[in-house]
């Protein structure tokens, strides 16, 4: 088999891990590389077998590769996925894939007419807990779902030193909701379902002035469903990023971090050798491991799986455009509940 | 090449770092807030006739390493084996401020750092970035200024460093990294991967020798890529001569009894173990079950 020709825009903290791992892939060979940083493109230049671009739309003038990952500031990306997809170039784009739903909604159908592989970068989908516990809920161990809570914590932003980054504003795609809370959004829409009715968003900033440093937010369902998100990129007693997720049914209740679920169980399940009452499953007892780790499972099972699907070796990624959009539309309903009721 | 500890103590306990529990981290931050509680521990483990630390250069190293230097005498027999740098240090600086802005003002707005002045001098950020050799140099200078004065046999490169490195198939850098750590500090090269084996291939494709390899080993094949078959055999086949290994998360974080993991460690072809522990009776537990 001819090997997957890959270009990757955007490397910045993303695109340089992506490379990394993707470059490991015996499928895959990485073509070339667009970004505006002169130091990385020398680097680069000098040091990898790949061409360099300052700009993506040379890359695309220039060269036609098979597949891209899109690691650029979410606001650039409605831009370059649509001339990917008119290139019927396969794509691979950081969450929050964009930061207008419409946009996203666009691509997500060009993507579907031509028939092309996509996918969004909602890592924690693929952390061995995660997907345990995706199996377990979806086996019903737990019973009807009633109620879930899905946080996220991290000790990303701790100063005041007003970044002049993309990360700065909203329109380009910073502050927690679009940078954080997507994935824990991501979680509830792949583990329990989107929600129909988002309720009760709070913001607040911590140490950004334009953007928002924690929020919380209520999600309803039409079928009696509900549950809260809670997110802080400052909360410094957290030494890095730290997801959790519990989700109480008929049934039990489990509860999901990066590292455990926890377990409570009215009855015994011998299928999945769980007792009556509480129970652990460590992240040792459910890993697989994976050919080739730079910072998680997760993140190599992630980009293996983009370039397995492009080659046939599987159906349909775990997290395609579709499921970016979900989010973005869980994340439209929350910006707009704050903007109508958060204010006093 | 110089024969290193066969055990060494680490410091993931003392940090607030465990793999498996997050819950069990924190209870282990709250136990060591109190920095005496890690200096007691340290004593346990001297008295336990271990005589190499593992440090990772992170913020609380820095009063480590002081404590140590300042009780020069009592601990006159200490070999250090720091790992560089503080990953979370670099990944949080990055998420603020990119890439460029953070190893900016990691190298210069500390000017105490060797080199740094006349890097300043002459252009500072906009020259170094033509080099990255000199980049890195100036990196690992910084982080390893808190362990002046200490007896370092080996410095280690992190894994998220160095598997990263790894994955883009760069020779030079590891090779630049192992001339520097030798020649600056007079020391073994080390590299913790979580890629073992594939490390090993590509140092001896490249003909680098003399390295130190960590990396994590124990018998169920946690965070050992891509198995542990083939760090048994990676391993069995190894030249102790040109390569030394080293085993990290022997108990797989808790996962497999300390007996039953030593048991599998001991019929290992490696040379060295590092362990943490949190209290007196567990230190002596390992120092006896280790029996490489």
């Amino acid at each position: 088999m001819q090997k997957i020709k890959l270009a990757i825009i955007g490397a910045g903290r993303m695109g340089i891990t992506h490379y990394s791992i993707i470059n490991s892939h015996p499928d895959i060979e990485i073509e070339s590389v667009a970004d505006p940083s002169t130091l990385v493109l020398t680097m680069m230049k000098k040091y990898l077998p790949v061409k360099t671009f300052k700009d993506y739309n040379e890359l695309f003038d220039q060269t036609t590769p098979d597949a891209i990952l899109v690691c650029t500031p979410p606001n650039l990306n409605f831009a370059i996925i649509k001339r990917a997809a008119k290139k019927g170039i396969h794509v691979f784009v950081e969450k929050p894939f964009t930061t207008k739903k419409q946009e996203a909604a666009e691509l997500n159908q060009l993507y579907k007419e031509k028939q092309l592989i996509n996918q969004v970068g909602y890592v924690l989908r693929y952390n061995d807990c995660f997907v345990k516990s995706k199996q377990l809920i979806e086996d019903g161990i737990i019973g009807k779902i009633v109620r879930f809570k899905s946080e996220k914590f991290s000790c990303t932003i701790t100063s005041g030193d007003d970044s002049s980054g993309w990360r700065a504003t909203r329109e380009n795609g910073g502050g927690a909701v679009f940078e954080m809370a997507s994935h824990a959004i991501d979680l509830v829409n792949y583990l329990i379902g989107k929600p129909d009715k988002v309720v009760g968003t709070t913001l607040n900033q911590i140490y950004s002035k334009n953007v928002e440093d924690a929020v919380s937010s209520t999600f309803l369902y039409n079928d009696g469903k509900s549950g809260t998100i809670d997110i802080n990129w400052s909360d410094t007693s957290y030494r890095k990023p730290a997801s959790k997720v519990e989700v109480f049914g008929t049934g039990g209740k489990l509860i999901v971090n990066e590292h455990s679920i926890k377990i409570f169980l009215n009855e015994v399940n011998p299928a999945e050798n769980l007792q009556k009452g509480w129970n652990t499953l460590y992240i040792t007892d459910v890993f697989k491991n994976v050919p080739f780790y730079v910072r998680g499972n997760e993140f190599t099972r992630q980009l293996y799986d983009f370039a397995d699907t492009i080659s046939g070796k599987k159906e349909k990624s775990l997290c395609t455009l579709e499921d970016g959009v979900n989010t973005l539309e869980v994340i439209e309903a929350m910006f707009n509940d704050y903007e109508k009721n958060g204010k006093l | 090449m110089q024969q290193i500890d066969k055990i060494i103590f680490g410091d993931n306990q003392f940090f607030g770092i465990n793999h498996m529990s997050q819950e069990k981290a924190q209870q282990l931050a709250e136990k060591f807030y109190d920095i005496k509680n890690i200096y007691r521990i340290y004593d346990n483990v001297i008295e336990s006739g271990v005589k190499g630390i593992m440090l990772n250069s992170n913020d609380r190293a820095k009063d480590i390493c002081n404590h140590f230097r300042e009780h020069k005498e009592k601990y006159q027999n200490i070999s250090w084996y720091p790992s560089i740098p503080y990953p979370h240090k670099y990944a949080n600086l990055v998420a603020e401020k990119g890439i460029l802005p953070a190893i900016n003002e990691v190298l210069f707005k500390d000017n105490s750092a060797s080199g740094v002045l006349g890097m300043m001098a002459k252009g500072g950020m906009a020259v170094l970035s033509k080099d990255a050799i000199k980049m890195m140099q100036m990196l690992i200078d910084v982080e390893m200024k808190m362990f002046k004065g200490l007896n370092v046999k080996v410095v280690f490169l992190q894994n998220v460093i160095t598997d990263l490195i790894l994955g883009y198939d760069v020779k030079e850098v590891f090779i630049e990294y192992c001339k520097h750590i030798r020649k600056k500090y007079n020391a073994l090269p080390g590299l913790i991967t979580q890629n073992m084996p594939l490390m090993k291939a590509k140092l001896e494709e490249w003909g680098v020798e003399e390295v130190v390899l960590c990396s994590s080993f124990n018998k169920i094949g946690y965070l050992m890529s891509p198995g542990v078959e083939e760090y048994v055999e990676a391993a069995k086949t190894n030249d102790p001569s040109k390569y030394q290994l080293m085993a990290m998360s022997t108990l797989a974080s808790g996962a497999i009894p300390a007996k039953e993991a030593y048991e599998f460690i001991n019929k290992q072809n490696i040379q060295s173990v590092v362990f943490g522990a949190s209290s007196k009776g567990h230190i002596e537990e390992t120092v006896n079950l280790i029996q490489i």
